[in-house]
């Protein structure tokens, strides 16, 4: 008899003490988000001390504000007009002058999609022009990359693709198209992997 | 110092031969009773004679009078005796999770000041608290890696990895395309020219879970997950066990088999104590998501290397992020998801 109520004793003990829920353990780590971060008022940390030096301009694409570098202090022979004087027509076709840009060579779609004019405007050499021949300025040049890649405009509007300069911390800044990608031979190179583990190797031998 | 010695008669309540036994000590009846014991009786009621309890207890006392001598010496140097007083403070210092923020400095400082008498240079080790209101997360696009193992690198120089043992806690594995995440078909130890036709590239490492079971298994809390979500280890605490790397369903848990070494001009000097301060032979490490880097508000150094933009950190309880961008407008996935064990790392395509 008294081992029998001994034993119910027992049991119930363990089932009280074997409970783990715990006050603050969520479900899922969505929950744990949701409900965490729902007065969420900002942090102290911000990424202005790694990115006070940076010259930067401030976007708003698709309704994300972000700061991206500025371009055009970065180009080296802008503005293009201080050498050239002339209009692009004029000068083109001439045999005995030397061609500039000898060095860019275009791998960027096709001959049938892309040529130099399709973003460099002939009137003004200062400027890139959209598909209706619409100005657009060199520092947001991701205009120009938006009209046919808006998968990944859309993506790096919202952090998501591309690389961020100066933390995770807010405000961002991010880096625009032509940080990583040159606009004449946009495509990475393949290349070699820059680690070789032979350690790890040897020990699956 | 050594435990209290066992008594050197022993008391053996579950056997009546012994009592008659006028003799004591191995010369008895110890054999029999061998079968008898377990576990903690093993220990602790241990047949032993006079002489034999002598010899432990002399060289127990030798060992700690050494220990003491050396920070109490007349002859040796200052320096040595800094070294030794050092020494013994740090070996009897609390679980980095009891510490109050003084001891906290005091235990960040002697580690500082340890390495300067041995080496002679400066380094700076923080022991900066979990921030309010971050919670950090990390996606991982799979579309965009192509599997250049820059991450790699930058991890191991910036984590102070043995170099010896190669050791590393990204790896990247090549999978087949059209077989899926097929982690048995894959290889993570590929060296050509990449991205190799017909294969796609993605990476893996601690992913710094919701809940973990490494946490849960420790059997001294030398791991435990902090207030913004990054497991972390106390490494002076962690007695090497290597449970946490049975318990780990990801490999992601490194042990140091050996005594790390590392060229002393590639030591990264901005450490953290849970971080990439350097570690000693027999102690756990892993991913931290650069706790160094990370709490002041850097990426984590992969993220920063990856020349595609694959990796993407952020604060998950901040709502304008990139990341909480990722887990709401792209389709995500984690590993293993059936575990329930909530890992804080997506992966995702373009």
């Amino acid at each position: 008899m008294n081992v029998k109520l001994n034993i119910i004793f027992i049991c119930t003990f363990i089932l009280l003490i074997s409970c783990k829920h715990k006050e603050d353990e969520y479900h899922t780590i969505t929950d744990k988000i949701e409900d965490l971060g729902k007065d969420f008022k900002g942090i102290p940390l911000s990424s202005d001390k790694y990115t006070e030096t940076l010259k930067k301009v401030e976007v708003t694409e698709n309704w994300q504000r972000f700061y991206i570098p500025e371009r055009k202090s970065q180009i080296k022979s802008f503005e293009c007009s201080e050498c050239h004087s002339k209009p692009l027509n004029e000068i083109q076709g001439e045999e005995n002058i030397e061609k500039s840009h000898w060095d860019i060579t275009l791998k960027h779609a096709n001959q049938e999609t892309m040529n130099c004019v399709t973003c460099h405007s002939e009137n003004n050499m200062d400027e890139l022009h959209s598909i209706t021949d619409k100005p657009i300025d060199f520092n947001l040049s991701h205009k120009l990359c938006a009209q046919c890649h808006q998968n990944q405009f859309k993506d790096w509007s919202g952090g998501a693709h591309g690389k961020q300069i100066g933390g995770w911390a807010q405000p961002r800044v991010s880096q625009t198209c032509v940080g990583c990608h040159d606009p004449h031979r946009p495509a990475f190179e393949k290349r070699w992997p820059s680690r070789y583990n032979v350690h790890m190797v040897d020990e699956r031998k | 110092m050594n435990k209290e010695i066992k008594k050197w008669f022993s008391l053996n309540l579950g056997n009546k031969k012994q009592s008659n036994c006028g003799c004591s000590g191995s010369n008895c009846d110890g054999q029999a009773l061998e079968n008898k014991k377990d576990g903690i009786s093993q220990v602790f009621d241990v047949d032993m004679n006079r002489r034999q309890a002598f010899k432990k207890i002399t060289a127990g006392l030798m060992i700690g009078a050494g220990a003491v001598s050396t920070s109490c010496s007349v002859v040796s140097g200052d320096e040595s005796k800094e070294k030794s007083q050092i020494e013994w403070e740090e070996y009897f210092k609390g679980n980095y999770k009891l510490m109050t923020e003084e001891e906290k400095d005091k235990t960040v400082n002697r580690l500082v000041r340890s390495y300067e008498l041995r080496i002679g240079k400066k380094i700076n080790i923080s022991s900066k608290n979990a921030m309010d209101d971050v919670l950090f997360g990390y996606a991982f696009n799979i579309s965009n890696c192509q599997g250049y193992m820059d991450c790699v690198n930058a991890c191991v120089k910036e984590n102070n990895q043995d170099r010896a043992s190669e050791m590393q806690y990204i790896r990247i594995h090549e999978m087949n395309d059209g077989k899926g995440l097929n982690f048995g078909e894959a290889d993570d130890t590929y060296y050509h020219e990449v991205p190799a036709q017909g294969h796609f590239y993605m990476g893996t490492q601690c992913f710094h879970r919701d809940n973990p079971p490494c946490v849960e298994v420790c059997p001294v809390q030398a791991t435990w997950k902090e207030k913004d979500g990054i497991v972390v280890i106390d490494y002076d605490w962690c007695i090497g066990c290597r449970y946490c790397m049975a318990a780990c369903p990801y490999d992601g848990r490194r042990f140091n088999w050996s005594t790390p070494q590392i060229p002393e001009q590639e030591v990264n000097k901005d450490q953290h104590y849970l971080g990439n301060r350097l570690r000693k032979k027999g102690v756990m490490e892993k991913c931290t998501f650069c706790i160094q880097r990370t709490r002041e508000g850097e990426n984590p150094a992969c993220v920063e290397a990856c020349p595609t933009g694959s990796r993407i950190f952020g604060n998950l309880l901040d709502p304008n992020s990139e990341i909480r961008w990722v887990l709401a407008n792209k389709k995500v996935f984690r590993l293993k998801e059936d575990l329930g064990t909530e890992p804080k790392f997506w992966y995702f395509m373009d």
